[in-house]
C-alpha cells in the first residue's frame, strides 16, 4: 500500500464533514445548505472509500456509490424546492420559511 | 335417492328467494301457492328417497340376511363438497338418506304442505302475506335441513335455522309487544340449547377431528367425556322440545299465527329433539345413565303440562300444554331406547296435533280471533265439520282404538315397564297418570267448546266464511287429511302384532333390547292406558258437561296450576332480576363514571400533552439540523463512554 495513510484520509473526511455541518446550521440561503449538504455527504464518502482500502473490501465502494445516488436524487428535490420557493417569490432565507412551527 | 333429498331440500329454499326477491311484484296470491307447491315438491322428492331407502330396505332383508351376507346399511350419504377443512378437521356439505332421515322428511314436508296450503285461507287478507310465506318456506328448509344433515354440524346448522325461523314466525305480528317479548323468550332459551349441543361438538372434534355421524359410534371417549356430550346434546334436545326445565316458552309462542303453531309448535320443530335422541343414539348408550335422565324429564314433564294444561283457557295454550306433555310421551321412550316406539309417536302426534291446531285455528278465525274456551260453547252446531275433526284428533291424543295415539302412545309406556326396573315401573306409572290427565283436559276443552247450544258470544260473532260456512277449501282439505291420517295413521304398527316401523328403523336406530316388551307387557298396558284415558274423558264429562258436578275446590293448587308451578316466576328472580341488577349497577359504577367520563377525559388530556410538546416543534430548519447533530453526538460519547 503507498500513499498517505488510512488516518489522513478520516482527518480530511472528518474536516469535510465539520465544515459541511456548520454550514447547514450557521447559513440560511437553503442553496448554501444543500451545498453544505453535499460536503457533509463527500466527508462520508470518502471515510467509506478510506476503510475500503484499509479493508481491502469493495462493499465501502459499493456503499459509496450508493451514497452518491442518494445525494444526486436529493439534490434534485432540494433544488426542486428551491426553484419553487423562488418562483412564489418566497424569501430564500430558511428562517424565515419556518410556517410548519407549532 | 340422494337427487330426490337434494330436492327436497332446496325446493323450499328456492321458494323463499324467489318471493323475497319478488317483492310487490308477485301477487299475494302467487306467492303463497309459490310456498305451497315448493313444499309439495319437496315431499315428492322426500317420497322419491324414501322408495330408494325402501328398494335398499328390501335388498338388505331379503338377500342379505337370508343368504347371510354382509351388506351395508341402508341408506347414503353424499357429500357436494368440503364445507369446511382445517388441518384434518374436515366437514362436507353433507345429507344422510337413511330410514330415519326420510321419515322425517315425509313427516315435515307431508304434514308441512298440508299446514301451508291451510294457511292460504287463514292468513287470506294479512297484510304481509308474502313475508309470512317466504318464512314458512324458510322454516321447512331449515327443518329439511336439520333433519337431512349428513354430520353433526350440518345437524346444528339446521338446528339454528329452525330456531331463528320460529323467532320470525312467533314475531310475526310483530306490531303486538306480547309477540315480540314471545319471539325473544323463544329464541333466547333455544339459543342456551344450541350453545351446549355446540359444546358437545367441541368434545367430539377435540377426541375424533370428527363431526360424522359414525364417530358417536366409536370407544374413543371415557365414560365422563361420553356423559359430558350427551348431555350438551340433551341440553339441545330439552331447549328445542320444550322440556322441563326449558319448557316455558312453548305456550308463549302461540302468539303466532295458528298455522306456525301447527307446524313449528306441535308437528316438526318442537319433536326435534327426539329425532335428536334417536339420531345420537349411539353416544346416549354409551351415556346411559344421561339417557335415562332424558326419560326421567320426559316423564316429569308430561305430568307437569298435563296438569297446567287443566286450568288453561286459551284453546291454543291448552293444546301447547298437550304438546309439551306428548314430546314428554316421545322422551320417555326414546329415553328408554324404544326410538322407534319414540319415532312413532312423532309421526302420529304431528298429524293429530296439527290437526288439533287447525281445527282450533277454524274456530278461532269464525269467531273473529277469540281464542278463550269459556265463550265457546256449543261452537259444534254451527261448525260440524270441525267439531268432528277435532273428536277424531282427541281421541286419537287420549289414545282411544283405533285412533292413531293408542298404537303409538301404548308401545312407549310398555316399553319403560319392559326394564324392570323400580324406575321403569315409576315411568310406566307416569305414563298411566299422563293417559288420565290427557283424557281430562283434552275433553274439558271438547266439553267446553263443541257440545250444547251455542253460548251467547258464539251466536252473537260466529260468521260464515267460504262456499261451505266453516272455511275456504284451502283450509277444510288439510284438516279433512290430517283427520283421516290421525285414525288410521297408526294403524301402520301394532307392536304386539306387526311392526313395519320398527323394522324400518331398525339400521339406523335400532331399539334396546332392555326395552323390548313382552306381547302380555303391552296387553296389559294397552288396558291400563285405554282405562286411564276414559277415565279421564268420563271426568271430563262429569264436570264439564251438562252435570257439572261440582268439584272440591283446592284454591292453593289451583294457584299453582294457573301460574305454571311458578317457573317464569322462578326465572324472573334466578335469571333475569339479576341479571338486570347487574347491569343497572354496572351502569351506575363503570358506564357512567369510567366509559362516559373517560372518553372526554381521555382527550382533554391529549390535547394538554399535545400543547406542551408542539413547542418543540419551531419551523426553523436549523434548530432540527441542530438537535440532529447534538443527538448523534451524544449517541457517538454514550458509545465511547461506553467502550
Amino acid at each position: 500500500m503507498s500513499g498517505p495513510g488510512t488516518t489522513w484520509y478520516l482527518v480530511l473526511a472528518a474536516f469535510l464533514f465539520g465544515i459541511g455541518a456548520l454550514g447547514v446550521l450557521i447559513r440560511r440561503n437553503p442553496l448554501i445548505v444543500l451545498l453544505s449538504l453535499e460536503l457533509m455527504l463527500n466527508g462520508g464518502n470518502l471515510a467509506l472509500i478510506a476503510f475500503s482500502r484499509h479493508f481491502a473490501d469493495g462493499a465501502g465502494q459499493i456503499f459509496g456509490l450508493a451514497v452518491m445516488a442518494v445525494a444526486a436524487s436529493e439534490v434534485c428535490v432540494g433544488l426542486g424546492l428551491v426553484v419553487a420557493i423562488n418562483r412564489k417569490k418566497l424569501p430564500l432565507d430558511v428562517d424565515r420559511l419556518s410556517e410548519l412551527r407549532g | 335417492m340422494t337427487a330426490g333429498s337434494w330436492l327436497c331440500l332446496l325446493s323450499p329454499l328456492a321458494a323463499t328467494i324467489v318471493i323475497l326477491l319478488g317483492g310487490t311484484r308477485l301477487t299475494r296470491r302467487a306467492a303463497a301457492w309459490i310456498s305451497t307447491a315448493s313444499v309439495f315438491v319437496a315431499f315428492g322428492g322426500a317420497v322419491w328417497a324414501f322408495f330408494g331407502v325402501h328398494a335398499q330396505h328390501v335388498i338388505q332383508n331379503y338377500s342379505c340376511i337370508d343368504f347371510g351376507l354382509r351388506c351395508q346399511a341402508p341408506g347414503e350419504l353424499t357429500t357436494a363438497w368440503t364445507w369446511l377443512a382445517s388441518g384434518n378437521f374436515h366437514v362436507g356439505l353433507q345429507l344422510l338418506v337413511d330410514p330415519l332421515s326420510t321419515v322425517m322428511m315425509l313427516i315435515v314436508s307431508g304434514v308441512g304442505g298440508l299446514i301451508v296450503l291451510y294457511s292460504i285461507g287463514y292468513m287470506d287478507g294479512d297484510p304481509e302475506e308474502r313475508r309470512y310465506f317466504a318464512y314458512i318456506a324458510f322454516f321447512v328448509f331449515s327443518m329439511l335441513m336439520l333433519v337431512e344433515g349428513g354430520n353433526l354440524l350440518m345437524l346444528l346448522v339446521g338446528w339454528g335455522l329452525v330456531g331463528l325461523s320460529s323467532y320470525l314466525l312467533i314475531g310475526f305480528w310483530h306490531e303486538r309487544t306480547s309477540a315480540v317479548r314471545a319471539a325473544k323468550k323463544a329464541f333466547v332459551m333455544n339459543a342456551f340449547g344450541d350453545a351446549t349441543m355446540a359444546l358437545a361438538l367441541f368434545i367430539l372434534i377435540a377426541h375424533y377431528h370428527s363431526l360424522s355421524f359414525g364417530v358417536l359410534g366409536g370407544s374413543g371417549l371415557s365414560t365422563s367425556t361420553a356423559n359430558w356430550v350427551a348431555l350438551g346434546l340433551l341440553g339441545g334436545a330439552v331447549a328445542k322440545s320444550a322440556q322441563i326445565p326449558l319448557q316455558t316458552w312453548l305456550p308463549d309462542a302461540m302468539e303466532g299465527p295458528t298455522p306456525v303453531s301447527a307446524l313449528i309448535h306441535a308437528a316438526t320443530m318442537v319433536t326435534a329433539g327426539v329425532y335428536l335422541i334417536a339420531r345420537t343414539h349411539a353416544i346416549f348408550e354409551q351415556a346411559r345413565t344421561i339417557e335415562l335422565i332424558a326419560a326421567g324429564i320426559g316423564a316429569l314433564t308430561l305430568l307437569v303440562a298435563g296438569l297446567i294444561a287443566l286450568v288453561q283457557t286459551d284453546i291454543k295454550r291448552v293444546i301447547a300444554y298437550s304438546t309439551m306433555s306428548q314430546i314428554g310421551y316421545m322422551f320417555l321412550g326414546a329415553g328408554v331406547g324404544a326410538y322407534s316406539s319414540g319415532m312413532f309417536h312423532l309421526m302420529t302426534h304431528a298429524f293429530f296435533k296439527a290437526l288439533l291446531f287447525m281445527t282450533a285455528g277454524l274456530a278461532i278465525h269464525a269467531l273473529s280471533g277469540e281464542q278463550d274456551i269459556r265463550k265457546m260453547r256449543g261452537l259444534g252446531k254451527v261448525m260440524p265439520f270441525t267439531k268432528w275433526c277435532f273428536l277424531a284428533g282427541a281421541l286419537a291424543l287420549v289414545g282411544i282404538p283405533p285412533f292413531s295415539g293408542f298404537f303409538s302412545k301404548d308401545s312407549i309406556v310398555a316399553a319403560t315397564a319392559a326394564l324392570g326396573t323400580w324406575y321403569g315401573w315409576v315411568f310406566w306409572l307416569c305414563g298411566i297418570a299422563g293417559a288420565l290427565l290427557t283424557g281430562l283436559y283434552t275433553f274439558r276443552l271438547w266439553f267446553l267448546v263443541f257440545p250444547g247450544e251455542p253460548s251467547a258470544f258464539v251466536a252473537e260473532h260466529h260468521h260464515k266464511h267460504g262456499r261451505w260456512g266453516e272455511g275456504p277449501w284451502t283450509m277444510l282439505v288439510p284438516v279433512g287429511v290430517l283427520a283421516v291420517l290421525a285414525t288410521v295413521g297408526g294403524w301402520l304398527q301394532w307392536s304386539p302384532l306387526w311392526h313395519p316401523f320398527t323394522k324400518w328403523l331398525q339400521y339406523a336406530a335400532p331399539t334396546l333390547a332392555a326395552a323390548e316388551p313382552s306381547n302380555t307387557l303391552e296387553y296389559v298396558t294397552s288396558a291400563a292406558t285405554v282405562l286411564a284415558g276414559v277415565a279421564g274423558i268420563a271426568l271430563a264429562w262429569a264436570i264439564y258437561a251438562e252435570k257439572r258436578v261440582a268439584i272440591p275446590q283446592l284454591p292453593a293448587v289451583q294457584r299453582l296450576l294457573e301460574n305454571k308451578f311458578y317457573f317464569d316466576a322462578a326465572y324472573d328472580r334466578l335469571f333475569y332480576a339479576p341479571a338486570s341488577a347487574l347491569s343497572v349497577a354496572l351502569r351506575r359504577e363503570i358506564e357512567e363514571p369510567v366509559i362516559l367520563q373517560g372518553g372526554p377525559d381521555l382527550g382533554q388530556t391529549t390535547l394538554d400533552a399535545g400543547g406542551v410538546v408542539r413547542r418543540i416543534q419551531t419551523g426553523l430548519l436549523r434548530t432540527y439540523v441542530f438537535f440532529l447533530a447534538a443527538g448523534a453526538a451524544a449517541l457517538v460519547l454514550a458509545f465511547l463512554i461506553a467502550k
